[in-house]
């Protein structure tokens, strides 16, 4: 989002908050990346109605419907396509993507590079639990090596994906993290994220209480997080913010791996740049067999 | 007319040359390319069909056939049929006597053994104007339009300086003395153009993206994939100059992805692909069906299953087409005939799509769609565009975006429209766009989701019905084989055969009383299709009693079914009507 004469907040959180109750478990982590979403849209204080708000499926999929905003809870691993083509065709919307680790990184992990390469204005929030929870507790592409699960009954064989080196590592202009256990700095990387002009990715490390590890819970989180602030992390320096991100499953990183100082042109601009050059010359819908005619 | 030659040889420039011509003098024209699936080198060949008269279809056996070699030319096989008929005309340097050529079982009308090569050589001073050579003999034998075909060379060679154009027509004109040296022994000129006045010369698929931008398509999601992907190269040349924006996505999926949620935001979207892109799309389709989106995906035909034959014709997705889905789907299929009409059924899809708010799948082939035609200029006032139904500010006041509605329209917002939030979804809905598991719910959405498109199967402006209705012999065909079927019909009602034709744009879901209506009458006939099973026939069967007389007559792709095959069937089944009934048949009918 651009937003450099942003409107007054007229907006406060509850406005984003739906009257669905959401069908998480108690204690589940997305409980608190969709309170801290309603609180970044406060913050940025558009009205529902301009909102799009995307997902594939997985338990986090269905947060858009927990939003006031527009959702589709599309099909699994398909989130990214489909905002992509919304904020292409209507680069005035504000659109988020949410998912699982399963969606994003799993089935729907071709898209991500080129969603990064594309750089429309949107943002991407994961929420990642390493384990499929929908599905009742399978291996995820995050889960770490050697994982019991009821997919691998004596340890899983592969290594876990790293979402925030692969994302930093395909080009994207905004990395960050977050928890639930520190909604405060989850809001705010989230607000962020979206301000931001152009693609931008917030992973969430956000615990399945059911299925997932007991050394993974908010609890353990907020005795183990690290914020990038304090640990004087330079944002602005992407092989830095790798360096940290080789971290991922062993520390709990919180805030703003990288942000480029100079983002460049978004894919909307350069689309709308290009439609304008191209317009002024065209001639009328009416005539665009013209060409065929054999002079 | 047909040519063939290596790669390099420029035949198919050839044969665009003579057809462009053609279309400028006023000729109708038509020209298909068959290649084997090589990028470069391997072989290559073309089809013109020129005639005063409308051109239906590419034409049985040859009048004229050219072999650069005969190796190439023999790969064709039946796509390049000779017959007593064909002046053959072949390069000398073969060094294969006019006696000797290996065509088996066949004498041709006439054979030409001409030094090619050498006269390419002899004139530029290469072997790359063979081409121009073969358009001298042509103009030279057959009459058309010199003066047309050396103003197109004057185009074509323009930007590549005055050497190479002088070149290339002195190559030209000492084809046209050759062919003047030798004349045939029975003149076969073509007969002047009836109307004047230029017409268009183009494709399928260019026709298809045209009439998309011209129906207000805004978004196009796209993938390389033969033979759709002129297509996608229409709009990234053109769809910014109107406001739209088109995306080469990673993927098929992602494509059609992209494409729906440019559909969800409000405008009219397309992706286009082939068979196997069209088996990647199947699950997007089927969220499309569910969260009730516009959207026309395009799949160009070709021969499958999987890689199958991509660069040749065939129509065996119409199977996938319609029950390539989960759950239970009724999704449109509209399958233009022509180049010229695949405009009007483009058109179409986005006024069904829009208006049905509906994926409607335009199921085109690889002949129609990469086949070069004359088309007349097209009037476009004459089209109207639907679009989808807004919800009205009363609407806007509690709004529901499945609300059940008497013919299963719903009026449908957009993000950025106040009051019309609402949650689109894959999983089942209730009015409102929230998630359910009821059975009721989801019993009561299918049957919205059906009922909606139930008005479309009385669409008779969507079938073309010709001859007698009570007409005891029918033809039914669709797609690009419809063109063989008209002509086939034209010469056996020319013979005397009490026949009439009806050709679907309207594929799927089965118009069941049009064709209870037309088959009323019927005692025997033929539906006519390229595929191995009969896909249409069978899809006819499920819906329609189809009276028993009635068989299928299907051939796999890249083998051409000719309008001669289709009329001597005809002929076969009313003699088999004229003769008396078995004892066999008497049991079976006691």
């Amino acid at each position: 989002m651009t937003t450099s004469n942003a409107p007054l907040p007229t907006y406060q959180a509850k406005d984003y908050k739906s009257e669905l109750k959401p069908i998480w478990c108690p204690g589940c982590g997305d409980f608190g990346v969709v309170q801290a979403i309603y609180r970044a849209l406060a913050a940025i204080g558009r009205p529902p109605h301009e909102i799009a708000f995307v997902s594939g499926i997985g338990c986090s999929s269905r947060i858009p419907g927990y939003t006031t905003a527009y959702g589709f809870n599309s099909v699994h691993g398909r989130a990214l396509p489909i905002a992509q083509g919304i904020k292409i065709a209507s680069p005035e919307l504000l659109v988020l993507v949410a998912g699982g680790d399963g969606d994003g990184f799993s089935i729907g992990g071709g898209h991500v590079a080129h969603a990064v390469r594309r750089n429309t204005d949107i943002t991407y929030i994961v929420m990642d639990n390493q384990i499929y929870g929908l599905t009742k507790g399978q291996l995820s592409p995050t889960s770490p090596k050697g994982l019991h699960t009821v997919t691998s009954e004596y340890g899983s064989l592969e290594e876990a994906v790293n979402p925030l080196l692969y994302v930093l590592a395909y080009g994207a202009n905004f990395v960050a993290q977050g928890t639930p256990a520190d909604m405060a700095g989850l809001a705010e990387v989230i607000e962020a994220a979206i301000r931001f002009p152009g693609f931008s990715f917030v992973n969430v490390q956000s615990p399945c209480v059911t299925f997932g590890e007991d050394d993974q819970q908010v609890k353990n989180h907020r005795a183990t997080m690290q914020s990038l602030a304090k640990l004087g992390h330079d944002p602005t320096d992407r092989l830095a913010a790798m360096g940290l991100a080789q971290k991922y499953g062993k520390e709990l990183h919180t805030g703003v791996f990288y942000k480029n100082p100079d983002p460049p042109p978004t894919m909307n601009a350069l689309i709308k740049e290009r439609q304008q050059v191209l317009s002024e010359k065209a001639p009328p819908r009416s005539r665009i067999f013209d060409r065929f005619l054999q002079t | 007319m047909g040519m063939a030659g290596s790669g390099g040889d420029g035949i198919v420039s050839a044969g665009e040359s003579l057809i462009s011509a053609a279309a400028y003098e006023g000729y109708h024209a038509m020209m298909t390319k068959s290649f084997g699936s090589q990028v470069r080198g391997g072989e290559s060949s073309c089809r013109v069909r020129l005639s005063t008269a409308r051109v239906q279809n590419p034409g049985g056996t040859l009048d004229v056939a050219i072999a650069l070699n005969w190796e190439d030319f023999l790969k064709f096989g039946a796509e390049l049929p000779v017959s007593g008929d064909t002046v053959v005309i072949y390069d000398s340097k073969t060094g294969v006597e006019p006696g000797q050529i290996p065509l088996v079982g066949v004498t041709p009308k006439e054979v030409f053994a001409v030094p090619i090569g050498e006269m390419a050589r002899r004139a530029a001073g290469t072997d790359k104007a063979k081409n121009s050579v073969v358009l001298g003999l042509i103009a030279g034998w057959f009459g058309i339009a010199p003066g047309s075909i050396v103003r197109g060379l004057n185009k074509k060679f323009a930007k590549k300086g005055p050497e190479l154009l002088a070149a290339n027509e002195r190559a030209f004109h000492l084809g046209e003395e050759f062919a003047k040296e030798h004349p045939l022994a029975t003149p076969r000129a073509m007969a002047p153009p009836t109307s004047s006045g230029s017409k268009m010369l183009t494709d399928g698929n260019d026709m298809c993206a045209a009439a998309a931008i011209l129906a207000g398509c805004e978004f196009f999601g796209g993938y390389p994939i033969t033979p759709s992907t002129e297509i996608m190269q229409f709009f990234t040349r053109e769809v910014w100059k109107y406001g739209g924006a088109v995306v080469q996505a990673e993927d098929e999926i992602a494509s059609i992805g992209a494409a729906l949620g440019a559909s969800f935001a409000g405008k009219k979207a397309m992706t286009a692909t082939s068979g196997p892109g069209m088996a990647l799309k199947t699950e997007i389709l089927g969220l499309a069906t569910i969260a009730e989106l516009p959207l026309v995906i395009v799949n160009v035909q070709r021969g499958g299953p999987s890689t199958g034959l991509p660069t040749k014709p065939e129509q065996s997705d119409l199977f996938q087409a319609a029950f390539s889905a989960s759950g239970d789907v009724l999704r449109p299929i509209l399958a233009p005939t022509s180049v010229a009409d695949t405009v009007d059924v483009t058109v179409e899809a986005f006024n069904i799509a829009e208006h049905y708010q509906t994926p409607v799948i335009l199921l085109s082939d690889q002949e129609i769609a990469q086949r070069k035609e004359t088309v007349d200029p097209i009037d476009t006032s004459r089209f109207t565009f639907i679009e989808r139904k807004r919800p009205t500010a009363v609407d806007l006041q509690s709004y529901a975006r499945f609300r059940m509605t008497e013919d299963g329209i719903s009026p449908i917002s957009h993000p950025g429209m106040k009051g019309g939030n609402y949650q689109g979804a894959g999983i089942e809905h209730n009015e409102q766009g929230n998630p359910t598991a009821s059975g009721k719910v989801h019993a009561a959405m299918n049957a919205k989701r059906f009922r909606k498109l139930a008005p479309l199967q009385r669409r008779r402006d969507l079938f073309r019905i010709d001859g007698d209705p009570d007409a005891p012999f029918a033809l039914v065909s669709w797609g690009s084989i419809a063109g063989v079927c008209r002509e086939a019909y034209l010469r056996a009602t020319a013979e005397g055969l009490a026949v009439k034709l009806l050709v679907p744009w309207l594929v799927y879901p089965v118009a069941e009383e049009i064709y209870r209506e037309f088959f009323g009458s019927v005692r025997a006939g033929l539906v006519v299709e390229a595929s191995h099973q009969g896909q249409l026939y069978r899809i006819l069967r499920m819906y329609v009693d189809v009276p028993r007389g009635v068989t299928s007559f299907a051939r796999d792709g890249a083998n051409p079914i000719q309008p001669g095959d289709v009329v001597a069937r005809l002929r076969a089944a009313a003699l088999a009507l004229q003769s008396p009934p078995s004892a066999q048949q008497i049991a079976c009918e006691e």
